[in-house]
């Protein structure tokens, strides 16, 4: 928390009196959109271990740390970053998982085909990450950042077997939930500390 | 890294495009690091596909990743989540764990069972989904209903055995049955699991052929053709705005009044209705048939004082002339009404027939009594329920009167009598 604090954010000197009333008002927005989200996703990866049999549901599981190019957990040293590059990471990352969702969704509809509550509720994933990282975006925007580039694009894979699309869309909302928890922490952080 | 050994995932031929999408979507994995080591390892078979009590021999096999050495000494399996008894392992040689197991049981779960190769300090080093059951029944009993001759739905049973452990997918197929290429149904679970429906672009007056295809894993099978005209399996909506009402006083009757469905209207056919009802607490429906062409039915016989549940389901015949009949609607939602209560004197036991059940002995007596009076003043030609109804009323009226007479009568006994007293 200390750390956080050292990377404060003035608000008040990116916007006039009438926008900075604004840019809280977004700013709160944002966070409570995430902090909602935080919810959702613990919900989804809950979902999804019943539906992948055991060992995946089990308290003992500990799949291995599959590592995804071009996204990884929130990395330890992210706490101690300027609060707006950590948004910018934020923003990367949920628009980045966007899409690795919707593939798991497609994935999680050949095995799971009747599990209709685990798809809905990936496809909600996919299309709310989005749009929380678009919120951060604009955000960011408001307070004259301008939004960190864009992740390295997927490479083609070689055929994994049903154990390791199962494995890899375990990790997959296991990151969906750490990036939107992270996202929901830094924006509060924000509210805190910018607006003094 | 965690490699497929051979069969690799099979999405079903069905999603190129989810395909597709998971290559573009999906990352070169790295190695699934196992504890301190940086092990590979590989399962074979992946995701085979077996029969029930059928045996599997499987191998986990690792390999080397930087300046370890790699060793199958200490590896175990687990089958979801459960480790495996040591006995089925085998180390085969210096990198190679083996396992054999017979007689298996169907799949847990239709996404597979999970066979995974742990190293010593537990961590996963690789999996492979089984998938265990057996191939589809030939799909049995399809019955087909058009609601309103604009549609089609139809539903089936699966075989008879039902489960096959394995995710079975159901296509149901018709066809025009002199032309015409086949047609797949799209609308699928629209009345139960197991049903399609089809909503539009139907013939009339010339047969289609329907089937269903059932397919998984382990095969397909296909069921009987059936052959039907959409005239024949006509049905409609239940009869809207039914209305449960006393008739008068009678404390044995309850009049139903209904609309015909809407649809009636638009085609060339008449209907015929059904009625049942209960008694609020019993499960036993008494059904009255023959209610031909009217809108309206009296229910006589019934108890006093009882509240009752009336439905009324619909069969459309006539269609276009035709001779026969449809397919009953569904019953239209329970209306209750209660008879009004009994006025005579010891009617809460003494008249009412045991076990609940309204017995039409009264009411036959009653007609009996209703006839013969009817012929000694027989100035009215033409029998009706009015005239039926004053009767009735008149009846219960001269009962009423008579009870009261009895019971000063009684008393009047009572004031004089010798002997017991009566209870």
């Amino acid at each position: 928390m200390s750390q956080r604090e050292g990377n404060k954010v003035d608000l008040q000197s990116h916007s006039s009196a009438s926008s900075f009333s604004h840019l809280e008002a977004k700013i709160r927005q944002t966070h409570s959109l995430a902090r909602l989200l935080t919810s959702y996703a613990e919900q989804l990866l809950q979902e999804y271990v019943q539906h992948q049999g055991d060992p995946f549901g089990l308290p003992s599981f500990s799949p291995p740390g599959l590592p995804v190019p071009g996204l990884n957990s929130p990395a330890p040293t992210h706490s101690g970053l300027p609060t707006l590059e950590r948004l910018q990471l934020d923003a990367a990352a949920l628009n980045s998982l966007s899409p690795l969702l919707d593939t798991i969704r497609h994935l999680q509809a050949d095995l799971n085909p009747f599990a209709r509550r685990l798809l809905r509720r990936l496809e909600d994933a996919s299309h709310q990450s989005r749009a929380l990282g678009s919120a951060v975006e604009v955000v960011l925007g408001a307070l004259g950042a301008t939004p960190g580039p864009p992740g390295p694009h997927p490479m083609l894979p070689e055929n994994p077997g049903v154990f390791l699309a199962k494995l890899l869309g375990y990790r997959v909302c296991g990151l969906y939930q750490e990036w939107v928890s992270c996202t929901e922490g830094d924006l509060g952080q924000l509210l805190r500390a910018g607006l003094g | 890294m965690l490699r497929a050994a051979g069969g690799g995932l099979r999405l079903g031929a069905a999603l190129p495009t989810a395909r597709t999408m998971l290559a573009l979507a999906l990352l070169a994995f790295g190695a699934l690091r196992a504890g301190s080591g940086s092990y590979l390892a590989v399962i074979a078979p992946q995701d085979p596909t077996l029969l029930i009590g059928s045996s599997l021999h499987a191998t986990c096999s690792v390999s080397v990743s930087g300046g370890d050495t790699p060793t199958a000494e200490g590896l175990y399996w687990t089958l979801n989540g459960r480790r495996l008894a040591p006995e089925l392992s085998q180390v085969l040689n210096a990198t190679t764990l083996g396992l054999a197991l017979a007689n298996l049981n169907g799949s847990k779960q239709q996404s597979g069972d999970n066979l995974v190769c742990h190293a010593r300090d537990g961590s996963i080093l690789a999996g492979s989904c089984l998938y265990v059951g057996l191939p589809p029944e030939k799909p049995v009993n399809i019955s087909c209903w058009s609601k309103n001759m604009k549609d089609l739905t139809c539903r089936w049973f699966p075989g008879t055995q039902g489960e096959t452990f394995l995710h079975t997918n159901y296509t149901l197929k018709y066809k025009l049955r002199w032309y015409g290429q086949d047609n797949t149904c799209q609308e699928y679970h629209t009345v139960g699991p197991y049903s399609c429906h089809i909503p539009k672009d139907l013939a009339l007056f010339t047969p289609y052929e329907i089937w269903v295809e059932a397919t998984n894993r382990l095969g397909s099978a296909r069921s009987e053709v059936v052959t039907l005209d959409i005239l024949d399996v006509v049905t409609t909506d239940p009869p809207p705005d039914v209305h449960v009402s006393r008739v008068g006083g009678l404390e044995d009757q309850l009049s139903v009044h209904w609309n015909s469905p809407p649809a009636l209207k638009d085609f060339l056919f008449q209907a015929k209705y059904q009625i049942r009802y209960r008694v609020e607490d019993s499960v036993e429906w008494k059904v009255v048939d023959d209610v031909s062409n009217q809108t309206s039915c009296r229910l006589a016989g019934l108890k006093p004082g009882t509240v009752y549940f009336v439905q009324v389901r619909c069969n459309p015949f006539g269609i276009y002339g035709s001779k026969k009949a449809g397919i009953w609607s569904e019953w239209s939602h329970p209306t209750a009404a209660s008879t009004p209560r009994s006025e005579r004197q010891g009617s809460s036991g003494a008249c009412e027939p045991r076990g609940g059940e309204p017995s039409s002995m009264p009411v036959r007596r009653e007609l009996k009594q209703f006839l013969g009076w009817l012929k000694k003043h027989s100035y009215c030609p033409n029998l009706s329920f009015r005239l039926y109804d004053q009767w009735r009323a008149w009846m219960q009226k001269s009962h009423k009167t008579r009870n009261q007479d009895e019971g000063l009568l009684s008393s009047g006994r009572r004031s004089t009598a010798r002997g017991p007293t009566r209870r």
